[in-house]
């Protein structure tokens, strides 16, 4: 039996107990997310991760454009949220085209204590390798903060696929080998050429919050044993491998039960849901 | 003539769960003020429903056991594979739980029971329970008391 995880992609967008308090998030929730569902006590998110034996996990701003301003989940309510409960761990955003984003970064870690930068290049439209956002990864390297990127499909209306195919991933990469980097869903449909950065870069990891069509155990099967066989994430990418289920859009009940399902080893599912998790989240200087 | 409308809030915490709320429904009618009519509940949502049955442990297994046999969480195979498999644009997430739906129509969604001199009226075996098939979450169950006031009827 694997070890209690850590959900690394999850979005606290429905959590009631922070609509009541911001209203705004109501609003947010609806049309920057794009999601219909009710909101719901912080309970039942705990009870969604007991289900899954995940025991903590990564919450995530919505990392919209700046044009929205801060009516959504910001960098402070992120934080707020987390002195809500221990078993959360608060991820930054920042708006990369903005002179102070690498001030904003140190702020959110130096004083309201969140632990990694979220970025979405489509939504927040810019090319990952795009030099301007290079002063921001060399603030989050030298913090010892992981990335955590929006890579491969998105859905958002307005946005553009190009902005998160894996490839405009590899000179960053390659010009911050110390910089830990996560491509989120696989960056599918682009999974092979994912899985190739991965085995090129030791700094480049993959969540597996991949859900783009059918549902978590027929997707994961195709995408991790059809598009690149299981044999490669097993033998060559299991400590590059981080559990994320994109809850609410997925409970983390399926996506952590589509993983346990696809056969690999219990040393690896314990990489893929702990230790691959810790490693990226234990340096934060 | 006496219509009352309550909303309770049920916290599931498994994934299927039955949780028995008769106590509520119950308290729902003492509340009302409604000597003779009939209380019903429903849910409102379409992935749990409610039911009536014998208030046992080993018969909440059964009856899971089998709605979960009856329309499986995992898509059957062939001709019977589900539809709702797919990006639901305005929801904003992908419907992949039609086995919880289909449970759903299969136990219903609602449950009625006469109210006779301020009491709910029920067999002494008989639990209304709030059963969930898609958790955990919060659901809302609505429960309506309708009929006549009037002083009760002590007995004596």
């Amino acid at each position: 039996m694997r070890k209690q995880g850590i959900d690394f992609h999850t979005h606290p967008v429905l959590v009631r107990e922070m609509v009541e308090r911001h209203p705004s998030l109501a609003e947010a929730a609806r049309r920057t997310y794009f999601i219909g569902n009710n909101f719901q006590p912080l309970e039942t998110f705990h009870l969604e991760m007991d289900l899954a034996g995940i025991d903590k996990a990564v919450v995530l701003p919505t990392g919209q454009p700046a044009s929205v301003g801060d009516s959504g989940w910001t960098n402070e309510r992120i934080a707020e949220l987390c002195g809500m409960s221990q078993r959360f761990i608060g991820f930054a955003t920042v708006d990369p085209h903005r002179a102070d984003a690498s001030d904003q970064l140190r702020c959110a870690v130096k004083v309201l204590g969140l632990q990694g930068l979220k970025l979405n290049p489509p939504i927040q439209v810019f090319f990952p390798d795009d030099p301007l956002a290079y002063p921001l990864y060399e603030t989050a390297r030298d913090l010892g903060l992981p990335i955590l990127f929006h890579a491969g499909m998105s859905w958002e209306p307005g946005s553009r696929l190009q902005y998160g195919h894996p490839l405009r991933f590899e000179n960053v990469a390659a010009t911050f080998p110390e910089l830990r980097i996560v491509l989120a869903h696989l960056a599918w449909p682009w999974v092979v050429e994912a899985v190739a950065l991965a085995l090129k870069y030791p700094n480049v990891y993959l969540d597996t919050s991949a859900l783009y069509f059918d549902n978590p155990p027929d997707f994961l099967k195709f995408a991790m044993t059809h598009q690149v066989p299981l044999t490669v994430f097993e033998r060559s990418l299991r400590k590059q491998v981080v559990f994320g289920s994109n809850y609410p859009r997925v409970e983390i009940k399926n996506m952590a039960s589509a993983v346990d399902q696809l056969g690999f080893s219990e040393e690896c599912l314990n990489h893929i849901f702990r230790t691959n998790a810790e490693t990226l989240l234990e340096v934060v200087r | 003539m006496i219509v009352k409308l309550t909303r309770i809030e049920v916290q599931s915490r498994q994934d299927m769960e039955m949780i028995d709320i008769t106590a509520q429904i119950e308290r729902a009618v003492a509340e009302s003020g409604v000597r003779d009519g009939l209380v019903w509940a429903m849910t409102s949502h379409t992935s749990a429903g409610l039911l009536v049955t014998e208030g046992i442990e080993c018969l909440e297994r059964d009856v899971l056991a089998h709605l979960e046999r009856l329309a499986p969480k995992r898509p059957p195979e062939g001709i019977y594979g589900y539809w709702h498999n797919r990006y639901l644009d305005f929801d904003g997430r992908l419907g992949f739980n039609a086995g919880d739906h289909l449970k759903s129509i299969l136990g219903g969604v609602n449950c009625l029971f006469p109210v006779e001199n301020g009491r709910l009226v029920r067999g002494s075996r008989q639990k209304a329970y709030f059963v969930e098939y898609d958790g955990p979450l919060a659901r809302t169950v609505l429960i309506q008391v309708l009929g006549e006031g009037g002083s009760l009827n002590d007995g004596a």
